[in-house]
C-alpha cells in the first residue's frame, strides 16, 4: 500500500528515525518541526497526505490543538497520535480532538507501522463507498449514483480534479479538497456554462430547503477560486452570476 | 484548559477565605460594640477573634500555596516523564531498525551515534533529577578544594558549545584582567560544573536562533568572584525575578511554552551556590531584553 505521510515531531531523532521507517516501507514521509508548519501545510498550502502522525508535546501549538483546528477547518485527514502522555484522561483528550488512533511513547516499531496501515487501509476503503455506495438510499436521491460515476477525474483547461481521492491538481500544485468544496465543484461541472442559484446549490449539494443564509456558499467558491483560478479576484472559470448565483466554464471566459 | 481551572481553585479558596475572615471580623466589630462597657469580656473576646481571623487568613495562604504547588509538581512530572521517555522512544526505534532493516555500514554508524547521544541527554535528566534531590539534603559531603575560575569557565562553555551546537561567537567568556591566579574559589568541581551548564543551558534555551552569550568574571572585593551569564534571551518579567528559582517554578508565557524544562536549573543553582557560601540572582531588564545571571562564590583564601 502506497501513502503519504506527514509527521509532525520536533524531536529531531525521532522524526529522523520515523522517517527512515516510513520510507523503507515505501510511504512518502515529510516532516513538520512544530504545529504551526504542520498546519501551514495542510491546511493553507493544502498539501495532500493521506496519514498525520502527530507528536503531542510540541513547542508553540501542542497536538491535542492542531487535531483541533485541523477539525474545525473540515479538514478530515487520518490522525494518529504518539505522545509521551499515556494516562487515560490524555488518551480522551486526543480522541475528543479528533485524532484517530493513540499510540503511547515508547511504541514498537511493527505496530505503528500496522496501526499507520490501517489507517491508510480505513481510508481506502471509504473511497470505495464513496465512489460506489451499497445501499439503497443514496439511489432515491437526485444524486444517484451513475451521476455519481458520471466523472471520478474530471480535466479542463490543464487542470484535474480527482472526485475520488478528493484532489485538484492546478497550476503545478496539488490541493486536497473538503468533501464539500468537491461536491459543490461538482455541482458546478455537472451544469457546466449553466447559471446555478444560490438556492439551488444549497438544496442540491447542501440538501438544505430551509431559507438558509446563502453567502455561506461564497466562501466556499472564494477558497475553489484561490485553487483554480491564476488571479482570484479575476475568476476566469468559476464566474459570480450577480444577484443570482454561480456559473462554471471549463474554458477560460473573455 | 489547565490556567483556567488552576486559576478556578484558588479563586475559590481565597473568595472564602476571604468571605469567612469578613464574617469573623464583623462578628467582633459587634461584639466590641455589645460589650465595650465590660473590659473583661470585651478584652478575651477581641483577642480570640484575632485568633480566628489570623488563622482564617492564615489556612487561606497555605492552601493557595498548596494548589500552586501542586500545579508545578505536576508540570514537572509532565516535563520529566517527556525527557525521559523521548530519548528511550528514539533508543528503541533505532535498536528496532537495526534490528528489522537492512541496513548499509554508514547508516548503521550514524544510528549508533544518534543512540549513544540520546544515552547522554537520558543521563543528563537523571543527573539533575538526582542532583536536585541531592542538593537538599544537608548533610551531604562537598568535596572542596582550590578551583581555577578560568579553566572551570572555559570547559563549561566548551561543553555547552558543542552540547548546542553553537559557533565559536555565540558564546564567549572573558576574565577580569587579573593575573589567572588570583581568580579561584574554594568549592566542589563537579558541583560548580553543574551550576554553570545549567546556567548556561538556559541562556540558550530561552534565547533566539541565533544567541550571543558572554561569561564575564567579576572581583567587586578581595573575598568575592562573580561568574555573569549574559544572553540576549526572552528577559524575566521583573515580577519573577525571585520565584525562578523556586523548585518546579517556570514563568507562564507564550515564548516559555515553546521552551521545554523541568523547572529545576535554577533551583539547583542557586542550592549548590548556597552551599558554598555563595549567592545568585538574576537581572533582566523586563520581558525580550534578555538576562543576566550572576553567581557569587567566596575566593579562595590561601
Amino acid at each position: 500500500m502506497t501513502g503519504r505521510i506527514l509527521v509532525v515531531e520536533d524531536e529531531e531523532h525521532l522524526a529522523r528515525g520515523l522517517k527512515f521507517n516510513l520510507e523503507a516501507e515505501g510511504y512518502k514521509t515529510e516532516v513538520a518541526g512544530d504545529g504551526e508548519a504542520a498546519l501551514d501545510l495542510l491546511l493553507e498550502q493544502r498539501a495532500a497526505f493521506d496519514v498525520l502522525v502527530l507528536d503531542v508535546m510540541l513547542p508553540g501549538k501542542d497536538g491535542f490543538t492542531v487535531a483541533t483546528e485541523l477539525r474545525q477547518a473540515n479538514h478530515y485527514i487520518p490522525v494518529l497520535m504518539l505522545t509521551a502522555r499515556g494516562r487515560p484522561a490524555d488518551v480522551l483528550k486526543g480522541f475528543a480532538a479528533g485524532a484517530d488512533d493513540y499510540l503511547p511513547k515508547p511504541f514498537d516499531l511493527n505496530i505503528l507501522l500496522a496501526r499507520i496501515q490501517s489507517l491508510l487501509r480505513r481510508r481506502e476503503w471509504s473511497r470505495v463507498l464513496v465512489n460506489d455506495p451499497p445501499s439503497e438510499s443514496r439511489l432515491a436521491e437526485p444524486r444517484s449514483a451513475d451521476v455519481l460515476r458520471e466523472f471520478d477525474v474530471y480535466a479542463f483547461s490543464g487542470k484535474q480534479v480527482d472526485f475520488g481521492t478528493l484532489e485538484l491538481r492546478a497550476n503545478g500544485k496539488i490541493f486536497r479538497l473538503t468533501l464539500m468544496e468537491a461536491e459543490l465543484l461538482r455541482h458546478l461541472i455537472r451544469n457546466s456554462g449553466k447559471i446555478v442559484s444560490r438556492k439551488q446549490i444549497l438544496e442540491e449539494v447542501w440538501g438544505l430547503h430551509e431559507d438558509t443564509d446563502t453567502r455561506a456558499i461564497d466562501n466556499f467558491i472564494v477558497r475553489l477560486r484561490k485553487y483554480i483560478e491564476k488571479d482570484p479576484t479575476k475568476p476566469q472559470h468559476l464566474l459570480t452570476a450577480r444577484g443570482v448565483g454561480y456559473r462554471f466554464l471549463p474554458k477560460p471566459a473573455g | 484548559m489547565r490556567i483556567t481551572s488552576r486559576k478556578r481553585t484558588i479563586a475559590f479558596a481565597v473568595t472564602l477565605g476571604v468571605l469567612v475572615a469578613a464574617v469573623a471580623l464583623a462578628l467582633n466589630i459587634s461584639w466590641i460594640v455589645l460589650n465595650w462597657r465590660e473590659v473583661v469580656p470585651l478584652f478575651l473576646g477581641v483577642l480570640f477573634f484575632g485568633f480566628i481571623i489570623a488563622g482564617v487568613i492564615l489556612n487561606t495562604i497555605f492552601l493557595v500555596r498548596e494548589v500552586r504547588r501542586n500545579e508545578q509538581q505536576d508540570s514537572f512530572l509532565n516535563a520529566v516523564t517527556h525527557e525521559l521517555k523521548t530519548p528511550i522512544t528514539s533508543i528503541r526505534l533505532y535498536l528496532e531498525t537495526l534490528q528489522q532493516r537492512q541496513l548499509d555500514e554508514a547508516q548503521r554508524r550514524e544510528f549508533y551515534q544518534v543512540m549513544l547521544q540520546d544515552t547522554q541527554r537520558l543521563m543528563g535528566t537523571v543527573e539533575q533529577v538526582l542532583r536536585a534531590a541531592r542538593v537538599t539534603q544537608k548533610d551531604a559531603t562537598l568535596h572542596r578544594s582550590e578551583i581555577d575560575v578560568g579553566p572551570l569557565i572555559q570547559d563549561a562553555v566548551e561543553l555547552a558549545r558543542s552540547r548546542h551546537h553553537l559557533p565559536a561567537g555565540a558564546m564567549t567568556w572573558e576574565l577580569d584582567g587579573k593575573p589567572a591566579e588570583q581568580l579561584s574559589v574554594t568549592g566542589d568541581r563537579e558541583e560548580l560544573s553543574a551550576v554553570l551548564s545549567n546556567v548556561l543551558d538556559n541562556a540558550v534555551k530561552y534565547s533566539p536562533k541565533d544567541p550571543h552569550i558572554r561569561v564575564d568574571v567579576v572581583t567587586p572585593d578581595l573575598e568575592h568572584v562573580q561568574i555573569k551569564v549574559q544572553d540576549n534571551g526572552i528577559g524575566i518579567p521583573t515580577g519573577e525575578l525571585k520565584r525562578v528559582f523556586k523548585r518546579f517554578y517556570r514563568v507562564l508565557s507564550p515564548a516559555t511554552q515553546q521552551v521545554k524544562g523541568s523547572g529545576l536549573g535554577l533551583f539547583i543553582v542557586r542550592a549548590i551556590t548556597r552551599r558554598h557560601g555563595g549567592r545568585t540572582w538574576v537581572e533582566s531588564e523586563g520581558a525580550g531584553k534578555g538576562t543576566t545571571v550572576t553567581i557569587e562564590l567566596p575566593r579562595y583564601q590561601s
